[in-house]
């Protein structure tokens, strides 16, 4: 006869949650995690669904996280009282977004909207610096990660404005 | 009829049921609250340890142990410094009751009322003070008396509720994200970051005020049973059990203003009983122990280990004392001051949500 305080103590993860390690394990943040830093941080995920033109945040919000797309689709989109609605990215399954959120409380730059009915993660700061605290080991794996995708975009960044500032040179020039 | 109006119409509707159900939730809450009142306490109880241990929990976590192992290792270590304070203390304790019991049908009352009389006619010239201090003494002790046999009574009760609380607390501790996170699952979309982030805010100050006022009532207790250790070398050891007396002190000092008195009670019934040959002398020193660690306390330990952010005016402290004293005895008042604040500290952070997020 099962025992509930046994089954308590020793369950084993589910064909559902051995799904939601793997999309875990494909975002480039979690992607130095093995199975059972992952699983811990499966335990500290909001999972949420959003239906079709539900916000999941609004320009302005103070940053809390990021957001993974298990299954939907998300626009990501600029809103100003003159112009409405600017429509920067569209991100399908398995994109990411919202992950500077992770670092401070700055009001977040867009709004994510869901364009379709959506499945999401929610991985927020106040979890990942309790965890950086529990276990500091899988925390700076993140951290580490995540500078490493902060760092990459400055990069590009920096490529684009050193191309912009050789265009507007050259334009000088003509 | 649009389909505008018919939208507006059922949010009226949908209204008008949240807040009957609210009121009729909440109308519930009270008319079940004296059946449901001391599990209430044991839960709030279980919280607030389960917040003072959860640091110690963590830290074991963080040097690699499962989290179950940890909790039951903090908790043994715990229940182990209990058992051994009251093995130590009991058997005092009960000499104690003893003694006082005795001294109470001797003439004793009578000599200490004239010794203190006498006292207070050469230094003070006021002899009635020291007839009114003994009474009132007395008064307090019969209290206190009557109170411990109303706890005898309900002896079975209360071991079942001690028993219960560490059941409680441990799986507080070890459950704490997954509570939460069945909470949080409940809350609509259109409001779950600013719930989130409110409740992480007040669960951050919540823990930081719970923490610093333990490890500040642990400071109060080692400083006073230290005061009090002192004046036993210099006066040949007038108060006894002064170390147990010092815990008193600590836990007395979670109620303001009131807490350090009740604190140094004990201390100057013990002296006054054991009945020393400068008794005077020695409850002066006691009061000044105990103002001294006062001192210490306001001025050095709390602006270092308790947070500034659950701040409250002193007669704010005293209604939810008197309150928390009216529902839950002695235990409400102890938890008085950490419930009030909590409720301060969420009104105040959900009113920065709802200036700081756009709400559609």
């Amino acid at each position: 006869m099962a025992n509930p305080i046994w089954d308590y103590f020793f369950k084993k993860p589910s064909a559902a949650k051995e799904s939601i390690l793997q999309k875990l394990k494909d975002v480039p943040i979690f992607s130095d995690l093995n199975e059972k830093e992952l699983l811990e941080v499966e335990k500290i995920v909001h999972r949420r669904k959003y239906q079709k033109g539900e916000p999941v945040f609004r320009m302005g919000d103070p940053g809390l996280g990021m957001y993974i797309i298990i299954e939907g689709n998300v626009d990501i989109v600029e809103e100003s009282a003159d112009e409405g609605q600017k429509q920067l990215a569209n991100l399908q399954e398995g994109a990411f977004f919202g992950d500077l959120a992770l670092l401070d409380e700055a009001p977040r730059s867009a709004s994510a909207i869901a364009k379709t009915d959506c499945d999401i993660i929610g991985f927020f700061r106040p979890d990942l610096l309790d965890l950086l605290y529990r276990k500091p080991q899988i925390g700076i794996k993140i951290l580490f990660a995540l500078a490493q995708v902060v760092g990459e975009r400055l990069r590009k960044t920096n490529d684009a404005l050193s191309e912009l500032q050789r265009k507007c040179g050259e334009k000088k020039n003509e | 009829m649009s389909s505008s109006s018919l939208s507006s119409s059922w949010s009226v509707t949908r209204t008008i049921w949240t807040i009957f159900l609210i009121i009729t939730g909440v109308a519930f809450l009270i008319l079940i609250y004296p059946y449901i009142k001391m599990t209430v306490i044991m839960l709030v109880i279980s919280w607030i340890i389960s917040i003072v241990l959860n640091p110690a929990v963590d830290y074991l976590e963080s040097i690699g142990a499962k989290r179950s192992l940890a909790i039951f290792l903090v908790m043994l270590s715990i229940l182990l410094i209990l058992v051994g304070i009251v093995a130590l203390m009991l058997p005092a304790v009960m000499r104690a009751i003893d003694a006082i019991s005795a001294k109470m049908q001797s003439d004793f009352l009578k000599d200490v009322t004239v010794q203190m009389e006498q006292i207070f006619e050469k230094n003070f010239n006021n002899a009635g003070l020291a007839r009114d201090l003994i009474n009132k003494l007395v008064e307090i002790g019969g209290n206190l008396l009557g109170n411990m046999g109303s706890l005898l009574k309900n002896a079975s009760s209360f071991v079942a509720f001690l028993g219960i609380i560490p059941f409680v607390t441990f799986f507080l501790i070890k459950d704490r994200r997954k509570i939460y996170h069945n909470m949080i699952a409940q809350i609509p979309n259109k409001y779950f970051e600013m719930t989130l982030n409110v409740l992480y805010k007040v669960g951050d100050q919540v823990t930081k005020y719970i923490q610093g006022q333990a490890l500040d009532a642990l400071i109060v207790g080692l400083l006073s049973a230290l005061g009090l250790l002192i004046i036993n070398l210099v006066f040949n050891h007038p108060i006894p059990y002064f170390f147990f007396i010092g815990l008193i002190a600590g836990i007395a000092n979670l109620i303001p203003y009131l807490g350090p008195v009740v604190g140094a009670i004990p201390a100057i019934v013990m002296t006054i009983l054991n009945a020393p040959p400068n008794v005077g002398t020695v409850i002066l020193w006691i009061v000044v122990v105990f103002v001294l660690v006062q001192v210490i306390d306001n001025n050095i330990v709390s602006p270092l280990v308790v947070s500034k952010s659950v701040n409250m005016h002193p007669i704010t402290v005293v209604i939810a004392v008197i309150i928390g004293g009216n529902i839950g005895g002695v235990v409400g008042m102890l938890v008085a001051v950490p419930v009030w604040g909590i409720i301060k500290v969420t009104v105040k952070e959900v009113y920065w949500g709802l200036q700081h997020y756009k709400l559609r």
